[in-house]
């Protein structure tokens, strides 16, 4: 067993490690429920938010990814009102189903075609334009819904789509391509119509409202971000350092502006520059010098190294005594110290976030795996120092078990709890 | 009243400074009304409670959800006390103030002044709170690391643990970061096809695809009106923000005036030392490591100083000016080696959340970083850390060594697969 106030102090770190891990398990669950939800089959009642006026648009953002795909299929959209028009004819004669005219009555005279191409592929007859219009509701359908905006529905899709795509859309169809025929007229009567990101995701258009308003937040961000320098700002930049200087000399605190926070920041700065150091030295260490100038510039790195770590051990002492010879007033809360390069946040921050550019899902899935390796690494990293830091001097005295606490201290301290190590017992063979 | 006086004198435009005021609680978080800031500047009493408020939203670090209810009075003075005493505040007046919240609006405002003026506070604040309109990853963990997640109330092991419990908690440690990679690259496929499938979408050339909050705002008409109406607001804010820039001149002024209107305070240091326990733990972890690299460097450094002397004792004089020229080489290139942590950090590395965006083009020109850049960057920050680690873990070993060798008749066999 090990010394209560030690466990307490590990067990704490360790849990700390799992919350933060479990923290972000939970944003990317999150996450993860949206997006399923967005590539399944969007239900009826959730759908795409109509779509903007056909109205010029002042933003000067040409309409013209818009106009083509409507104009192109506003000619196949004629055709295609033909055929389904003869359709009808021919069904109309064949059968006279009054529901289901009533049921589509309720909808769009255009919806009303394309319900007539679902029930089409269930008659064996009119084979040919079954064909036809199994081809072509996917796009053509579409474009109807568009100009007939005075719908009290407004959908993108119609009952037709519903009944090719509406099971598991996560399944890859092949696109409007041959269809099962079976399709059961009662899915026609079923209400309404199903949405798949897939088919028709290249349709989408964001609304008026939202367009204008992100453009004006990225506009005022980006005016943020740059009206660093200017006259009123420089004016404004002195008139503040005059207040926290009046204010320094006007009260009775601590003097030279030193608080916990900054000797946080500080102590972080100098840990940094011990990996920085490090990493120099082992650099020169492992090269090989070629000539005598080489080696007497890595002699002069390796000295100048020492130099600056004495002066950063000597800054780390001025930093002890401060915190011990006056209370700085409590630890920053709740900050986990990281082992890796903190950034520092740069000289301008950049108040808004900038592009990344991906060209494929292993690029963007090696991405985030590098991410969470190298937070994984910080973790283990700081893990690593504290367990160092407590469990090394327990095994420097040697009391019960020994044997059994040095082992499970090798494994976890050098092989990160995963393997074991084995010891043997030497008997003189005799 | 003296205000008026003053707006005279100066000459600036009636109400400017309330204009300059009412722009700045625009865009703070609960930001009170001008005449809050007025009655505070006489002290009033009344003016206390929205300023404690206003303090405490300010300081306190986000929650997760953003939505945890506010705190009593008591404890949302003692956090504000508390927080701007480790950031450094320098007057006493405030520590003394009751904790009840009713008193001390004055200092109260000086206390929001200063933060003002030691930082770009409004831009941290709207950038903590921006809307995120599209698919964004930290590029480095400062974020996450600033920010606490949630306290969770957890019973404490008061008693002493076996090694075998802190080997279990490890164990799970390592499956959950497992599960966490593997959910991780099911949300990257998922948010590829989102994206391949809203190709064109977006009104803004660059982008090009609709992003997951854009398709689910398409999706979920309700949602939508709630993110158009979070961004509008957010609008709102950052217009005054930007108006409090044009205007602040005339608030530092008056603040002027109103740090004038305090007694000067006398140096008192009234504090009784105290280790605080988390900190100290760093700066030991901090120190031992700069020790064990001078330690390191010296055993490097002399043998080579000593052998170098040894050779190069005869040399001419020619040789001083070439020594010279090594020295100022070497002295170059270790300050700039020291100016990469004092300026914290090297400003190569990409800082700060990206939005995803995919895109086929990838080839140079146009903004923004290409992942096959950032992946590299990425790489060799890994490799790095993985040199530390095992590092760490080759000091264990021989630490571990040299006490199991302090007992005889024992061998050790190590775990194979190194």
């Amino acid at each position: 067993m090990l010394p209560a106030d030690c466990s307490r102090r590990l067990v704490a770190e360790l849990r700390d490690a799992l919350d933060a891990c479990a923290e972000r398990q939970r944003q990317l669950e999150r996450s993860l429920r949206v997006s399923r939800r967005l590539l399944r089959t969007w239900e009826p009642a959730e759908t795409p938010a109509p779509q903007p006026t056909p109205a010029p648009e002042t933003s000067g953002e040409a309409p013209s990814p818009e106009s083509t795909p409507s104009s192109q299929d506003l000619k196949e959209l004629e055709l295609l009102t033909q055929a389904l028009e003869k359709a009808v004819r021919v069904r109309k004669g064949i059968s006279k189903t009054g529901e289901r005219h009533k049921a589509l009555s309720l909808k769009s005279g255009s919806a009303a075609t394309s319900a007539t191409t679902a029930s089409a592929p269930s008659r064996p007859s009119g084979q040919a334009s079954c064909r036809v219009s199994e081809t072509k509701p996917p796009r053509g359908i579409q474009q109807t819904v568009v100009p007939a905006r005075g719908l009290p529905e407004s959908r993108l899709l119609s009952v037709g789509d519903r009944t090719h795509m509406g099971r598991g859309s996560r399944a890859t169809k092949p696109g409007p391509g041959p269809r099962d025929q079976q399709i059961p007229p009662s899915a026609a009567l079923q209400a309404p119509e199903a949405f798949t990101l897939k088919e028709k995701g290249i349709l989408l258009r964001l609304p008026m409202a939202y367009r204008k308003a992100a453009s004006r937040n990225s506009r005022l961000w980006a005016q943020l971000s740059s009206a660093q320098t200017s006259d009123s700002m420089d004016a404004a930049a002195t008139a503040k350092t005059q207040f926290l200087q009046k204010m320094q000399m006007t009260s009775g605190g601590p003097g030279s502006g030193l608080s916990a926070a900054a000797v946080e920041a500080e102590v972080g700065l100098l840990r940094t520059a011990c990996l920085l150091l490090r990493r120099r030295m082992e650099e020169v260490l492992s090269a090989d010098p070629a000539d005598c100038m080489q080696e007497y510039r890595c002699l002069l790195t390796l000295e100048g190294l020492q130099a600056i770590t004495e002066q950063c051990l000597h800054r780390l002492q001025e930093l002890r005594a401060a915190v011990v010879g006056r209370q700085l007033g409590p630890w920053p809360v709740g900050r986990r110290p990281g082992a890796s390069l903190p950034c520092g946040g740069g000289t301008d921050p950049l108040w808004s976030p900038q592009l990344l550019l991906y060209s494929s899902t292993q690029e963007l899935q090696t991405l985030e795996a590098l991410r969470l390796r190298l937070a994984m690494l910080d973790q283990q990293i700081h893990l690593e120092k504290v367990l160092m830091a407590e469990l090394l001097p327990l095994v420097g005295t040697q009391g019960p078990h020994w044997l059994a606490l040095c082992r499970a201290v090798h494994s976890l301290l050098c092989e990160g709890g995963e393997r074991f190590l084995t010891v043997l017992r030497d008997e003189p063979a005799d | 009243m003296g205000r008026r006086r003053r707006r005279v004198d100066r000459g600036a435009a009636v109400g400017a400074l309330p204009e300059a005021i009412a722009a700045l609680s625009r865009t703070l978080p609960a930001g009170p009304s001008p005449e809050i800031f007025r009655r505070a500047k006489f002290d009033r009493p009344e003016a206390a409670p929205a300023l404690w408020q206003l303090l405490f939203r300010v300081l306190s670090p986000l929650s997760a959800d953003g939505a945890s209810a506010s705190p009593a009075q008591e404890a949302q003075v003692r956090a504000v006390k508390s927080e701007l005493r480790s950031q450094g505040y320098p007057r006493q007046a405030l520590a003394q103030l009751p904790e009840d919240g009713s008193q001390g609006s004055r200092e109260l405002l000086l206390a929001l002044a200063w933060l003002l003026a030691r930082g770009p506070l409004l831009e941290r604040l709207l950038a903590q709170t921006r809307v995120r309109l599209g698919d964004e990853i930290p590029l480095c963990e400062c974020e996450a690391l600033a920010r606490p997640g949630p306290p969770v109330p957890r019973v404490e092991a008061d008693g002493p643990v076996d090694i075998r419990h802190l080997q279990w908690l490890m164990g799970k440690l390592r499956f959950q970061w497992r599960k966490l990679i593997t959910s991780q690259q099911e949300q990257c496929a998922l948010l590829g096809k989102i994206h391949s499938y809203t190709r064109g979408c977006h009104s803004d050339r660059s982008l090009g695809h609709l992003s997951v909050a854009e398709t689910e705002l398409l999706r979920d008409a309700e949602g939508g009106q709630q993110l158009l109406r979070r961004l509008e607001s957010e609008n709102v804010c950052l217009e005054a923000a930007l108006r409090w820039r044009r205007q602040e001149l005339v608030f530092w002024r008056w603040m002027d005036t109103v740090l004038g209107t305090c007694p000067p305070e006398a140096s008192q240091p009234t504090f009784v030392p105290r280790i605080p326990e988390r900190g100290a733990g760093e700066w030991e972890l901090v120190a031992r490591e700069l020790q064990a690299l001078q330690e390191e460097l010296r055993g490097a450094a002399e043998p080579r100083r000593a052998a170098w002397e040894a050779r190069v004792g005869g040399w001419g004089p020619e040789w001083s000016a070439v020594q010279r020229a090594s020295r100022e080489a070497v002295g170059l290139e270790l300050a700039a080696l020291q100016r990469a942590w004092e300026r914290g950090g090297a400003a190569a590395q990409p800082h700060g959340p990206c939005r995803l965006v995919k895109s086929d083009a990838g080839a140079s020109g146009g903004p923004g970083l290409r992942a096959a850049q950032v992946i590299e960057v990425l790489r060799s920050r890994e490799a790095c850390l993985e040199a530390v680690l095992c590092q760490l873990q080759r000091q264990c070993r021989q630490e571990l060594a040299r006490l199991a060798g302090a007992l005889p008749g024992l061998i050790w066999i190590l775990p194979p697969g190194r």
